[in-house]
């Protein structure tokens, strides 16, 4: 099951990635979600036809990029998962405006398509942003700014619960799917007539482990009133690294200089 | 359907995240209330890391030859109530969008609200709980179970809609977008559907007690789903209202904020490109160097979108510029890595 294997792979290496020791994975969490939010905020904040005035954004995420080593094309997969949707309203776009906004040579480009490329542009730049969140933060420092942030402990710890437990998760399901092919004569996928059982069975398994890891933590003194975590103060550098972000994309969005 | 970054506008986006965190501020207090919220915790993990695993399982769809694979929230409602189902189905969401670039970050909360807030919050205690009340037989089970679900994902689809049409990014006219988008999730739901009875009768079966579970983590709620939906619509409606002032009453919101702002510190409205020696100097500098001066050739400057073929020409080396950088960095680490692994 290659698709598996995908998602597992797909997990661990951005684990992998965020546990790098470059600049910007020591820069302080806050920070980085601070310029992430702040480079959506802008970018989501142009005009349908701006393409033209997004494109000074593409330094953010080259920039990042390289400073942090991170794999272009690992990154790049990634965001064309988010592809289709934009894909679809954007084709929709170059359907339903056909008003001619430029031309260049004997080439007429419609506003359609102008609009298409900056759709697909802004959701470029959205998803690069979030994944270069996470591909240079651990997730505990993650967890750890969302407790400082004053995030209800529950649901930070349903969070890092989730997380951990996909991966173990997709295992199970991963050897369920095996043994189902090999004892159906090689079928592809399972069929849907099972298919309450065999999620069924998964879920119950699901709910024991859950049981059991429940009563491991509470014989180790678990509460979820009391998880110390350590508080990390911003620096300097955290500083800098946040206001040179900052003023200069405020400054893209205001300066036009068409 | 998960709703992107690019097709929505700042005053939607901030508009549903405000009335989604409310919700979820709301649901965890629930919660926490409940006297099993520590054992809840790790099941409400687990659950939401079920659903990952679960939509990796593809199962082959009787009679058409393509497969499917399942959706979630009902079902997750269907065995930890309402509440927990929908905390679940949230960090599923949030896990989706930061790690598998499914959604972003400004549609966060579109997303929850349309997959998470619906089915559990107004589906599952309306119409899946009352069908249940009297009997969890099989065929009961189905027809809440495939009701449910075909409501939820078409009430999902058409709010995805909504959001895209008052973002105003995306041109597909509402009756167009309807008819393409409700079709194609009835049919998602009736095999969803189908796939989450089965699988809440199997469970119900084995272990009965689960059905207790759900309805007594629901008891634990007081909130009135009219109350919900009348805080909810006020909630959106104000949010909405406020960013879309600064969004519509000038063409560009942003900066008329940052007009207002420096209007209010400096007594007057100052554009932030204005006068000033330093700027005077700069700018005469970058008339002498630039190489589109402007970024526009004198005979089209009426251009009322600015961009002719000096604004894509500046768009091509903004771009190379910034991946010309990109490179630059990395070459210039790797040789100082090289020389290190010399030396030493």
């Amino acid at each position: 099951m290659s698709a598996h294997n995908a998602r597992v792979h797909e997990l661990r290496a951005l684990d992998t990635l965020s546990a790098g020791q470059t600049a910007i994975h020591r820069l302080h969490p806050l920070a980085k979600l601070i310029c992430t939010m702040t480079i959506v905020i802008c970018t989501v904040s142009f005009g349908p036809y701006d393409f033209i005035r997004l494109v000074p954004y593409l330094f953010y995420p080259f920039i990042m990029m390289s400073i942090a080593e991170l794999p272009y094309r690992l990154l790049l997969s990634r965001v064309l998962i988010a592809l289709p949707f934009c894909l679809f309203a954007g084709i929709s776009n170059v359907i339903f405006n056909r008003s001619i906004a430029l031309t260049i040579g004997s080439m007429n480009i419609s506003f359609g398509v102008l609009s298409l490329f900056t759709i697909l542009l802004k959701m470029y730049l959205c998803v690069m942003a979030a994944l270069l969140l996470v591909a240079t933060t651990p997730f505990t420092e993650l967890t750890t700014q969302l407790r400082w942030m004053r995030i209800p402990y529950i649901f930070v710890m349903v969070f890092e619960m989730t997380y951990r437990y996909i991966a173990v998760l997709l295992e199970e399901a991963y050897s369920m799917t095996t043994a189902y092919r090999l004892r159906s004569g090689s079928k592809k996928a399972i069929e849907m007539r099972h298919m309450g059982s065999f999620v069924g069975q998964m879920l119950l398994r699901g709910f024991d482990r859950a049981e059991r890891v429940y009563t491991a933590m509470a014989c180790r003194g678990y509460s979820l009133k009391h998880i110390p975590f350590a508080k990390r103060k911003m620096t300097g550098v955290d500083f800098a690294f946040l206001s040179a972000v900052f003023i200069s994309c405020v400054l893209i969005r205001v300066i036009n200089l068409r | 359907m998960h709703m992107a970054d690019a097709l929505l506008s700042p005053a939607v986006g901030m508009a549903m995240n405000v009335v989604s965190a409310a919700t979820i501020g709301v649901s965890v207090a629930k919660v926490s209330k409940n006297e099993i919220s520590e054992k809840l915790v790790p099941i409400m993990g687990v659950s939401g890391a079920l659903v990952f695993a679960g939509q990796m399982i593809n199962f082959t769809i009787p009679a058409t030859g393509s497969s499917g694979h399942i959706g979630g929230g009902i079902l997750l409602a269907g065995l930890l109530g309402g509440i927990p189902a929908f905390l679940s189905i949230t960090v599923v969401l949030i896990i989706q969008c930061l790690f598998f670039a499914d959604g972003g970050l400004l549609a966060l909360g579109s997303n929850i609200f349309n997959l998470g807030v619906i089915p559990c919050l107004f589906v599952y205690p309306l119409i899946f709980k009352p069908l249940l009340k009297k009997t969890t037989s099989n065929k009961m089970l189905s027809l809440a179970s495939i009701l449910s679900v075909v409501i939820a994902l078409e009430l999902g689809a058409f709010f995805v809609v909504m959001q895209t049409l008052f973002s105003r990014i995306a041109e597909l006219p509402f009756n167009v977008f309807i008819t393409l988008m409700l079709p194609i999730h009835l049919v998602i739901g009736i095999i969803e559907g189908l796939i989450t009875a089965a699988i809440l009768s199997f469970v119900y079966k084995m272990r009965p007690e689960i059905v207790d579970y759900s309805t007594q983590n629901e008891q634990t709620k007081s909130v009135s789903i009219r109350n919900l939906t009348i805080a909810l619509a006020a909630m959106a409606i104000v949010v909405g209202g406020v960013f879309s002032l600064f969004a519509s009453t000038q063409p560009d919101g942003l900066e008329w904020a940052i007009g207002r702002t420096t209007e209010q510190v400096y007594g007057e409205e100052v554009e932030l490109e204005a006068e000033g020696s330093v700027y005077d100097t700069a700018s005469s500098i970058q008339e002498k160097t630039a190489f589109l001066p402007d970024y526009s050739f004198a005979s089209d400057t009426d251009n009322s979108i600015g961009t002719s073929l000096s604004g894509i020409i500046g768009a091509a080396i903004t771009f190379a510029l910034a991946s010309g950088t990109g490179f630059v960095i990395t070459f210039a680490k790797k040789r100082s890595k090289e020389k290190w692994n010399v030396s030493a």
